[in-house]
């Protein structure tokens, strides 16, 4: 028999409690049914089959509840996130197989805290996978520079990971009197839409949003950014390491901004400019 | 002066100010340090006679101020380009304090009034008045007064127009009364309210890091500081101090970590009397592991039954490493260990797995 299960949280948590009732049963994933119907009809898969996921009627957390149960699902530490958000955040990661996360849960016997401990090696890689996901994350938080374009907060993000709608989430949450959009490759997302008669939260075609407007409102800070930042500097204390490792190169390419400040982490600030020269 | 020139100089006032906000940095400068808040003065006019301080009443230097409206106009276009978290705010003594604390609350009230979400941090005068610093927390995240040093007789040597006890002891008790307050009633979901912190300049005087330390677990007991600050002192021409050396730079760093064993290990002052050199400073070590070298009989400890407390004490080991080993024991190998983020480097020499330790060369003379 096979279990069919679709590749998010509540999918995952379903597919995990059939497998531990029929722990020989074998799995396959999709993001949707009709991906579903095509892994099938191309893989000529045939037999009895349980879908589980596709359709929302389970609570997320009285599975996870249920699936470790055993002890007390206390995290390993403050920082990391509890059961439900573990999952969410390893099925955005790029190398993840959710079909080897659901074993890797089945394996953990209820005991949610083997998931953090990284004692076994599948564990530790899938820990990392989420370390590696909530870190891109924070880069784009960090270092993405939205312009105001006609009173919309808006913003080009290119991560290896799916967390365009999470950080679209972000950034909406910060600034919650201005609608937002945030833009990978062919699709956007939409913050606050309500300010622009859209639904609060959604997922359109990047074409949608470039004739979008909200207010007249641009503004240009970067000159006035690069003042305050060259302002911070002690010279004394000039730390190209440290700040090279907090500031890495990777950093230069999310934003305009985060480049100029990474090639003064990396050259240094001019304290001479041609300026002082003419006056 | 243009804007841009008088925002340059009064944000370079307060480069050597540290406040960190706890959540996302957005930038970083040359020398490492997270950039994550708009720090700026209101104005760099005071009429303190700080001796360390560049800003000093008498001292020729170019004096700028900037109006509320336009700490909020920088705040806001800084804000929305996701370059800053929020605003940090200091100022030059305006004539007294409560007259400075006015004008920071100003700032406070003009940015909340427009739907300013963000974080603000108010440094404040010493000796602002107990009404002032109750409004002031209606709009500011956290908000404080620096102790600079460790006593009042230290005090008045640097800051001669302040008392020590009821310009900024007093302050700090109204502010941790403040903050107990605030936090039952607005809690964490609606505005964070942060604990009491304050800031030391290291190195103007010669009090000692034991002196500093101890001073910070005072300051914890009685007026629940979260976390201690440190500025490195900075000799400035043409004041009293000039000819005074700097302290070397890792002497911050050093402090930094002692503060981290009183905030996050469990440790009191006392506890630390064998990391200190015979005049009270620290060396350019880790305290941590100058506290483990200091007591050999305390080691090695058993990864598999020692009590959290006993593992904290292990150099390599951290609050969440240490969590992490008694969710998950049995621990067999060193292997499991690094992967849950224990640096085995530092651990080996004070930990036993399994009966196994590092051999050392005290067992080795025993066994010949």
């Amino acid at each position: 028999m096979i279990i069919a299960f679709k590749e998010n949280v509540e999918g995952v948590l379903l597919a995990c409690s059939q497998l531990l009732d029929r722990p020989d049963h074998d799995l396959v994933f999709a993001k949707d049914l009709n991906e579903l119907r095509d892994k099938i009809s191309f893989s000529g898969i045939e037999g009895e089959m349980k879908v589980v996921g596709f359709k929302p009627v389970a609570n997320c957390s009285e599975l996870a509840a249920g699936i470790f149960c055993k002890r007390k699902s206390s995290r390993m530490s403050q920082r990391d996130p509890g059961v439900e958000r573990y999952i969410d955040l390893v099925l955005r990661h790029s190398s993840c197989n959710p079909a080897e996360l659901v074993h890797l849960i089945c394996s953990c016997a209820g005991d949610a805290n083997h998931l953090y401990s990284g004692k076994a090696l599948a564990g530790k890689r899938y820990y990392n996978y989420m370390r590696d996901v909530i870190r891109a994350y924070q880069k784009l938080c960090m270092f993405a520079r939205p312009d105001l374009v006609n009173g919309i907060l808006s913003v080009k993000v290119d991560s290896p990971h799916f967390i365009g709608d999470m950080f679209c989430r972000w950034l909406a949450g910060k600034n919650p009197d201005l609608p937002v959009y945030v833009v990978e490759k062919d699709i956007a997302w939409i913050g606050n839409g309500h300010y622009l008669g859209l639904e609060n939260f959604m997922t359109v075609r990047s074409s949608f949003v470039e004739h979008l407007s909200f207010s007249r409102e641009d503004d240009e800070v970067d000159h006035l950014w690069d003042v305050y930042y060259d302002s911070q500097m002690i010279p004394s204390r000039r730390n190209k390491r440290h700040s090279k490792h907090l500031q890495p190169k990777s950093s230069a390419s999310v934003s305009e901004m985060s480049r100029r400040d990474r090639y003064k982490v990396e050259r240094g600030i001019a304290s001479c400019t041609l300026d002082r020269f003419n006056t | 002066m243009t804007l841009m020139e008088r925002m340059k100089v009064l944000s370079e006032g307060t480069k050597y100010d540290s406040c960190n906000q706890g959540a996302v940095c957005h930038a970083f400068g040359p020398d490492g340090r997270c950039i994550q808040l708009y720090k700026t003065l209101l104005t760099n006019t005071c009429s303190g006679e700080c001796t360390y301080c560049p800003n000093r009443y008498g001292r020729q230097s170019a004096k700028a101020s900037l109006t509320p409206e336009e700490i909020a106009k920088i705040t806001w276009s800084f804000y929305r380009k996701n370059a800053i978290e929020g605003l940090f705010l200091s100022s030059g003594v305006m004539g007294d304090a409560e007259r400075t604390a006015e004008k920071q609350l100003e700032v406070a009230r003009l940015l909340r009034n427009q739907g300013f979400k963000g974080y603000i941090h108010m440094r404040l005068m010493p000796g602002t008045p107990l009404y002032l610093l109750e409004e002031i927390a209606d709009y500011a995240n956290k908000f404080g007064v620096n102790v600079e040093t460790t006593s009042s007789v230290n005090y008045s040597e640097i800051c001669p127009n302040f008392d020590y006890n009821s310009d900024v002891l007093q302050r700090l008790k109204w502010t941790r009364d403040l903050i107990n307050k605030k936090r039952k009633e607005v809690g964490y979901g609606g505005r964070i309210i942060g604990a009491n912190d304050t800031q030391f300049v290291v190195g103007a005087l010669s009090e000692s890091d034991s002196e500093i330390i101890r001073t910070v677990d005072d300051l914890m007991d009685r007026y629940e500081l979260r976390r201690p600050y440190f500025m490195s002192f900075n000799p400035v021409p043409s004041t009293p101090l000039e000819n005074n050396p700097s302290p070397p730079g890792w002497r911050e760093t050093r402090l930094y970590q002692a503060s981290y064993l009183l905030k996050d290990y469990g440790l009191k002052a006392f506890d630390l009397g064998q990391v200190y050199d015979d005049n009270g400073f620290l060396a350019d070590t880790d305290p941590k592991m100058l506290l483990a070298q200091s007591h050999p009989e305390r080691f090695p400890v058993n990864i598999n039954s020692a009590s959290l407390k006993d593992l904290l004490l292990v150099p390599g080991i951290g609050p969440v490493g240490a969590n992490r080993i008694i969710r998950s024991r049995p621990i067999s190998s060193e292997k499991e260990l690094m992967r849950m983020g224990v640096v085995i480097s530092r651990a080996r020499p004070f930990i036993e797995i399994n009966g196994n330790r590092q051999t050392n060369l005290s067992s080795f003379m025993e066994a010949s």
